[in-house]
């Protein structure tokens, strides 16, 4: 075994402490994050989400506390207006049908189909608590609007006139309870409507 | 006396611990995320790149409060992103052989924050843990075994470690040091993952009364196989069972390192469940990313096994 000279014990015990307290203090960090909100964590919120954000995230939440138990389908319209200036609103077309095409049967869906609308549905929920309105929202708000507006204007096709206009609609359904179980749950759809949001021409970009 | 034994055990802190599970980690969260990138391929631009309705002025407006790294953002051009999307893939590949492991790593790891971090919001929670792992891979030693470096390195009689030079020692025993500790941040991280998604589901009103699992079974984005999926979940027995099994193993992880047999049996049951997870939800790179993750924990003997049969049989098939 190798006999370390005066330095180089004085150096490896230097690094040895530094990286050891760096360490638990790291996994503290993530520790406090993941725990439920606490008088330390209070304490050190600055610290600790310098730490955590952003590349330290942690989300380990999926099926808990309780796993998805609603369905969400998103359908979109759009108002369109021909070279004769005639107005024309069109049919409600369902965004995650074709998600839902690609998923069956498939044995590594993409992220594309399982994740990308259902995901931009959470953020705009999540981001609007309190209703559609114009002001609601915040900047993490108009980012989630501007993002299903571009979703649903990729997603239909509008016969080449110029659309004017772009509306969602989410439709939620709970899933029934198993059949063994007498709870009652109401499945049928609710609607949540949203404004319509005006469509300029860079709202398109790189989208086709 | 017990000061003793840990003056003892302090030397080994000096040498790189756990080489194979180092490796084992490396070679599945490359591994995941190659076929993950393989897959997406026809997407990719869709997901990450020019075509994609999270595009890169909505993301830009994002990075300026969040501050993630993304070197996509450099340039919107579609050539920047498909250099970075081929560059990618590569080290995904070079990383899983352990060519060149740590420049590999870093590669990698900044090639799975670009592309995480130009969408954030396409992932789920294996994504996630690819993106954490492979920042710790970039401190760990990974290279060390089952890598092509490690074969050059067989073929090329370097000279005993004791015959160094101190300053190339300590060099040698710093990063064996870094090594250790980035090690040690890999395990408490998945004990990290169990332990929350136990600890919550354990407050969750589904996961008491038994059915949680018929939930996921029933929602048409996690059943590419309608028929499996309600086969599965059409008994009470089944759904209690998984529901309340699942429960206790996430729950009782962290306490079952303190046995090591306790310890195996839940590795192997929690990895047949991501297997169960991969087929029946549709969430084959979820849980190829929580299996690479497990491997920190899996035994010395049982990774060689796997070794020596798999080298067994290449070389009886020569």
């Amino acid at each position: 075994m190798r006999v370390w000279s005066k330095p180089a014990r004085a150096v490896l015990t230097f690094a040895g402490a530094g990286l050891g307290a760096g360490t638990l203090a790291f996994l503290a960090a993530l520790f406090l994050h993941v725990a439920p909100e606490n008088a330390l964590s209070r304490e050190y919120r600055v610290e600790l989400n310098a730490v955590v954000y952003p590349e330290f995230e942690q989300n380990w939440q999926l099926f808990a506390p309780d796993p998805l138990q609603r369905e969400v389908t998103v359908f979109a319209r759009v108002q369109t207006i021909a070279d004769d200036g005639r107005i024309t609103t069109r049919d409600w077309r369902s965004l995650t049908a074709g998600d839902l095409a690609a998923i069956r049967h498939d044995p590594a869906p993409s992220h594309l189909d399982q994740n990308l609308l259902r995901r931009a549905w959470d953020f705009y929920a999540t981001t609007h608590p309190d209703g559609d309105g114009p002001s609601a929202g915040g900047s993490r708000g108009r980012l989630a609007e501007e993002y299903l507006k571009r979703i649903a204007l990729q997603r239909i096709g509008f016969g080449g006139e110029r659309v004017l206009q772009v509306q969602l609609r989410a439709d939620t359904r709970a899933v029934a309870p198993p059949a063994w179980s007498d709870e009652q749950v109401d499945t049928s759809p609710h609607a949540r409507e949203l404004p319509w949001w005006p469509v300029q021409d860079e709202d398109r970009r790189g989208l086709s | 006396m017990r000061f003793e034994a840990l003056r003892a055990a302090l030397p080994r802190l000096l040498t790189t611990l756990a080489p194979h599970q180092a490796a084992a980690v490396r070679i599945g969260v490359a591994g995941t995320w190659g076929a993950y990138l393989l897959r997406e391929w026809p997407n990719r631009r869709l997901l990450y790149g020019d075509r994609s309705p999270w595009s890169a002025e909505l993301n830009d407006r994002l990075l300026a409060e969040t501050h993630a790294f993304t070197a996509l953002s450099w340039s919107d051009g579609r050539g920047w992103f498909e250099a970075v999307y081929l560059l990618a893939l590569v080290s995904a590949a070079a990383l899983a052989l352990g060519w060149r492991t740590r420049a590999s790593a870093v590669v990698f790891a900044l090639t799975v924050l670009s592309l995480q971090n130009r969408n954030v919001l396409v992932g789920d929670g294996g994504d996630n843990l690819v993106h954490l792992l492979a920042i710790y891979l970039v401190f760990t030693r990974c290279g060390a075994v089952w890598s092509l470096d490690a074969r050059r390195r067989a073929r090329r009689p370097a000279p005993d470690p004791d015959a160094w030079s101190e300053p190339r020692a300590l060099a040698d025993a710093l990063a064996a040091m870094l090594h250790n500790c980035a090690m040690l941040v890999i395990a408490v991280q998945v004990v990290l993952v169990y332990a929350t998604a136990g600890w919550y589901k354990v407050q969750g009103a589904r996961w008491q009364d038994g059915t949680a699992v018929h939930y996921p079974l029933h929602l048409a984005s996690f059943t590419p196989w309608p028929g499996l999926s309600a086969l599965l979940g059409g008994s009470l027995l089944v759904t209690f069972l998984l529901s309340y099994g699942t429960v206790l193993a996430q729950v009782g992880f962290p306490f079952a390192l303190a046995s090591r047999r306790l310890k195996n049996v839940l590795l192997v049951l929690m990895g047949a469940e991501h297997l169960a997870i991969a087929v029946v939800l549709g969430l084959p790179f979820f849980s190829m990313a929580m299996l690479s993750a497990d491997a920190v924990f899996w035994p010395t003997g049982a990774l060689v096994a796997v070794e020596r049969a798999l080298t067994g049989r290449r070389r009886k098939s020569r």
